[in-house]
């Protein structure tokens, strides 16, 4: 278990960092995410850059959820809990591992899309915020704002394939 | 042929949505009734799963706080010691007469001692972790990291504004030089002010065009300067002193390169 989180830790917390902005949450994160991946780990068997992905999976998530948590109003009850929504299991077999070339790519990427685009990404993956929360955000029509996060997407995933 | 044309074709374009989480949880779940039974939608959001992948990885990176580890790695092998270690009080031979007295100073004893060795943790965890950092990134290329870290502070301020609470838009029309020019204002007293537009004409040799913020004060204000690309687009991003009057309007007039002090070129862009 030491050496996963030595492993994994660092991406883990800066995700968590980024999400939520606060050390205290980030921290609480980093603990809740080891511990499920403790508890699940007998149930599978897969490559260490697979178990990566799936443990930034599992932050994302958790972190979402506690970012819409703190974002509903007093009374408000989230009950669009994406973390509950993950399936039971282990990362899959057959997913892809990233080199750390491709994570530097897509950065690099990031950084060139057009400013819109870029806010759309971000507001949708590292604040968790719906299409519509987006537009509302940006003052940009819904229509905008949709076809602004496909392209971007699909720039990313030609970058990541390499094909461009 | 995927099993349901028309329901595919309506929701085919939802898959990039659907893997940043940015759908509605009605839509997604139709969505993802869909491509239980899509091969092709399944296949696309597989091909997209890295791109969600990397944007994890794209955040920027802090070191975990070094207690951190000792206390997740506790938390999990389930030794008797709680998550969040508080110290304990050293056993002390306590005085009958004043053993209040006794308890609090031994509780300040090991609240220094444990913050002491906590912080001496924390300084060997830390030099660890630098070195660590620090052999990492000379094999990644110390030049190409500090190049992608400039332009990503770059591109975090500019987002940093549009996603600021104290945000605050102009919108501006295209005057007579440049009916169809448009752009849009967004200032944050805190963060600054980003600056889009379109349709802007290009401009003549020697020539630029300046950004000025009206407010009450009679004198414009000058923001900064900026050139369209050759679409006639721009995205640019000011600073603005803090003290800055509240804005009232913002204006583009053109103007010898360089700038000047107050605006004296044809008004191109106005939006109060």
């Amino acid at each position: 278990m030491a050496e996963l989180y030595d492993r994994h830790a660092r991406p883990i917390y800066s995700l968590a960092m980024r999400i939520l902005g606060d050390t205290t949450e980030a921290e609480d994160v980093v603990q809740e995410v080891f511990s499920q991946a403790w508890r699940q780990a007998s149930r599978y068997s897969a490559s260490r850059g697979a178990v990566g992905a799936w443990l930034l999976n599992l932050t994302r998530s958790r972190a979402i959820d506690r970012l819409r948590a703190r974002r509903a109003r007093p009374g408000g009850v989230s009950d669009d809990r994406i973390a509950e929504r993950l399936p039971d299991a282990g990362p899959p077999a057959d997913s892809q591992v990233l080199s750390s070339e491709q994570v530097a790519r897509v950065r690099a990427a990031l950084d060139e899309l057009p400013l819109l685009q870029r806010a759309a990404i971000e507001l949708a993956f590292f604040e968790g915020l719906t299409h519509t929360e987006i537009a509302d955000r940006l003052e940009q029509p819904l229509g905008t704002v949709k076809t602004r996060i496909r392209l971007a997407m699909l720039k990313l995933r030609d970058v990541l394939a390499g094909t461009v | 042929m995927p099993m349901n044309a028309p329901e595919h074709n309506e929701l085919r374009e939802q898959a990039e949505l659907y893997v940043l989480g940015a759908l509605p949880p009605t839509e997604r779940d139709a969505f993802e009734t869909h491509i239980a039974s899509c091969a092709e939608c399944a296949a696309h959001v597989k091909a997209l799963s890295p791109v969600t992948d990397a944007l994890a990885h794209a955040a920027p990176q802090h070191d975990p706080p070094p207690a951190l580890r000792a206390r997740v790695v506790r938390s999990i092998t389930g030794s008797p010691v709680k998550a969040a270690p508080v110290p304990r009080p050293v056993p002390t031979r306590s005085s009958a007469a004043l053993p209040w007295l006794a308890a609090a100073a031994s509780l300040i004893l090991a609240a220094a001692l444990g913050t002491y060795a906590a912080n001496l943790r924390a300084r060997i965890g830390a030099l660890e972790l630098r070195l660590q950092d620090a052999t990492e990134r000379a094999a990644a290329g110390e030049r190409q990291l500090a190049d992608v870290k400039r332009v990503s502070v770059e591109a975090q301020s500019q987002i940093a504004i549009l996603v600021a609470p104290d945000l605050q838009r102009i919108d501006l029309q295209g005057q007579s030089p440049a009916p169809k020019a448009s752009a849009r204002a967004f200032w944050s007293r805190s963060r600054g002010l980003v600056f889009t537009a379109s349709n802007l004409p290009t401009v003549p040799p020697g020539k630029t065009y300046q950004l000025w913020v009206l407010t009450k004060q009679p004198a414009p204000i000058s923001a900064g300067l900026f050139k369209p690309d050759p679409q006639g687009r721009v995205a640019a991003m000011f600073e603005t002193p803090p003290d800055l009057p509240q804005p009232i309007g913002m204006a583009v007039t053109i103007e010898p390169d360089g700038g000047v002090p107050s605006p004296t070129g044809d008004k191109y862009l106005v939006g109060l």
